[in-house]
């Protein structure tokens, strides 16, 4: 009888025992019913009344623990994410992780000069087209804060419509308030071809923001109750970063964003019960020098580790989590070691929805080099994370031996088996340079921005979508946006 | 009278201290604006310069900020009333549809410490709000704070209604917060822009010097 298959072991991280995680929990549980949320929507502190919290002060309430306990078991484990053209292409469960960009830079590296300069709507357009080529991305975010729209109160509208002409890949979006999100649910649904199969299968996240500490504004819950009802996915973190909206110690500061997330969850399964929502407030540092929220330190990197080890032993629910980012200014030395360091931890961690790869200067700037780069650096991260697998074919008994009886001139190059094997067993870089001194020197001696900076540019100027969007579907957006 | 100690009392965020040694001098009949001059806000100073340099953390210099506002409560009694100099006064606020305040909070705090009135007009503040700060308590200074691109039109509305309201020439313009650059300052008419709290105190003095 032949041997059953060896299960290859795929290397995992673990931050969390699960006396800490359940400490955590209990801790964010006690915030809801002791401390209590600052809920400034009526129809939801009412609901939330009718529902058994207590109100107190000014729109204060305190919230029984059995609440998030119900709503953690309504909402759905899996969130399914389609592509523009309804294929399921990011089933958000369990161990499975996506990487894609991020949102609202106020500048960006310049492609072509190099130099940081406030972002444009082209930008928004160009980082999707980017990201729809390169294989490791998964979702687009706008990237851009585009500061040359017609209308500034539809900036997220603009954003939305500029991702929808240039990729096909689902979208994570913002909105500013119920008014822009209705237009984009619109845009939405007529790329879907109506509001039914964009329920069934959404191509769109939102992400919306509560303010720490506990606190709920009107227009953030109006946003939250919207995508319930429409079972548009929407994730709901809020700034609890240790130090600024949050306890500086980091058990604390999980706590207290778990429990805004909790309270987000509640409000959001009272309004519809089996809506879709993504877990997880973002807990990053306040720098105790800059006061800028970092994306480069390695706190980030344990809170959302953290949080998926608190996924898996309590919570269920997929997670929202970032990388590939980093504080540096320019793409150099730091920004490669802190993008690398959050995304090889964020996969070995099996976070879910992973965004903001390429932002450098803690978010406030984009950089097209810094994407391509990152994208690399995820297939390294991801080739780390196959682990090793182990069966007859890659023990390569055989080969040893071929190799052995060939005498002197044998060699394993020259062997089929590594003929048949390499492309798999070996990663294969195209931007990490290992070429000879020589040629790298007779190439320009480029450093990797540089050979980035060149990718990007082909790419932008090859690539073309796989299934592009028909010119009347395109019209009609246009016209829509012509109606704001 | 020697007030070093007071002044190392401040810079080392020892409230305890600093406040004793505040009470034995006023006590000795010391006058309490040579105690805040040259006692509290020549720490500060030092406490501001030191943490420009990136010697301080935060935490530390708002603890010393902390000490100063306790030491100045001790003083207060003492000052005939409307004497008490100060450096200067600045209106703050977050423009209107903005809820976050963690930043200008942090001005404000930091403003404080190095020897401004800071009048707080909170988070949600209309260009109105703002025309009446400015015309009731005569600020040097206006300073106005966004997070969210969507609000930072409220700092040109604002700008526009203290124009319309004849109070442009009156006082002095800041703006501040996360999608604001140097760039959007200038376009709307704002005297300066401040990248973060640490900046905005040392652009509040010049611009006070200046006027």
């Amino acid at each position: 009888m032949q041997r059953l298959p060896i299960p290859t072991f795929q290397p995992r991280l673990k931050v969390l025992g699960r006396e800490q995680a359940l400490a955590i929990h209990t801790a964010a549980l006690e915030i809801l019913e002791k401390t209590g949320v600052k809920m400034e929507h009526a129809e939801a502190r009412e609901m939330l009344v009718d529902a058994g919290a207590r109100p107190f002060g000014d729109d204060w309430i305190r919230i029984p623990a059995w609440l998030a306990e119900e709503a953690l078991a309504t909402a759905p484990r899996q969130i399914a994410l389609y592509d523009q053209n309804g294929n399921k292409t990011m089933p958000l469960v369990d161990d499975r992780f996506y990487y894609g960009t991020g949102s609202d830079t106020t500048f960006t590296l310049d492609l072509e000069s190099g130099e940081r300069r406030p972002c444009v709507l082209n930008d928004t357009g160009r980082f999707a087209r980017l990201v729809d080529a390169l294989e490791n991305l998964s979702f687009v975010m706008s990237m851009s804060n585009p500061r040359d729209v017609a209308k500034i109160e539809f900036i997220y509208v603009y954003a939305f419509a500029e991702m929808l002409r240039n990729t096909g890949k689902p979208v994570v979006f913002i909105a500013d308030r119920l008014e822009d999100m209705t237009v984009i649910h619109e845009l939405a649904a007529m790329v879907a071809g109506g509001e039914e199969p964009l329920r069934r299968r959404p191509f769109l996240l939102n992400y919306s923001e509560a303010i720490s500490p506990l606190r709920f504004p009107a227009q953030v819950v109006d946003k939250l109750m919207f995508c319930a009802k429409k079972e548009i996915p929407i994730c709901l973190p809020s700034g609890s970063n240790a130090g600024g909206g949050a306890p500086v110690t980091l058990a604390g500061a999980l706590a207290m964003g778990i429990a805004e997330n909790l309270v987000g969850l509640i409000v959001h399964q009272l309004t519809q019960r089996g809506a879709p929502f993504l877990f997880g407030p973002n807990v990053s540092v306040l720098d105790m020098k800059s006061s800028v929220v970092s994306y480069g330190c390695p706190e980030w990197s344990l809170t959302q580790a953290a949080l998926a080890d608190m996924r898996d032993e309590i919570y269920g629910l997929p997670i929202w989590a970032f990388a590939g980012a980093s504080d540096a200014k320019t793409v150099d030395a730091q920004a490669g070691a802190e993008a690398m360091f959050s995304i090889v931890t964020a996969m070995l961690a099996r976070c879910n929805l992973i965004h903001d790869v390429g932002y450098l200067e803690y978010g406030s700037t984009s950089s097209l080099e810094m994407v391509a780069i990152a994208d690399e650096l995820i297939a390294m991260a991801r080739h780390f994370t196959r682990g090793i697998p182990v069966n007859e074919e890659t023990l390569a008994l055989d080969a040893l031996e071929r190799v052995k009886n060939a005498g002197p001139k044998g060699i394993f190059l020259t062997d089929d088996h590594t003929f048949h094997h390499f492309e798999t067993a070996l990663f294969l870089p195209q931007l990490m340079d290992r070429s000879r001194y020589d040629a790298w020197a007779a190439e320009g001696a480029r450093d990797l921005y540089r050979r980035s900076n060149n990718r990007v540019r082909d790419i932008l100027a090859s690539h073309r979508q796989t299934q592009p969007k028909d010119a009347a579907l395109l019209e009609s957006i246009e016209q829509r946006l012509a109606e704001l | 009278m020697d007030l070093s100690a007071l002044s190392e009392a401040v810079i080392q965020g020892n409230i305890e201290k600093a406040k004793e040694l505040t009470q034995q001098a006023v006590d000795a009949g010391e006058d309490p604006q040579i105690l805040l001059d040259q006692g509290l806000i020549m720490a500060m100073d030092t406490v501001g310069e030191n943490f420009a340099k990136g010697l301080l953390f935060v935490p530390q210099m708002l603890r010393s900020a902390k000490t100063m506002q306790e030491c100045l409560a001790i003083l207060q009694p003492h000052f005939q009333a409307g004497s008490v100099t100060s450096k200067g006064k600045i209106v703050l606020g977050t423009v209107k549809g903005d809820l976050h305040d963690i930043g200008k909070n942090l001005v404000a705090m930091m403003l404080e410490g190095a020897g401004f009135t800071v009048v707080d007009l909170g988070v949600d503040v209309a260009p109105e709000a703002f025309v009446k700060a400015v015309s009731e308590e005569h600020p040097n200074i206006v300073g106005m704070s966004a997070l969210l691109s969507t609000t930072m039109p409220s700092m040109a509305d604002t700008v526009r209604a203290l124009s319309e309201a004849g109070l442009r020439e009156a006082v002095q313009i800041m703006i501040g917060g996360a999608p604001v650059t140097a760039q959007y300052a200038e376009e709307i008419g704002a005297d300066r822009y401040a990248p973060d709290a640490g900046s905005a105190v040392i652009k509040a003095k010049k611009l006070v010097a200046s006027a």
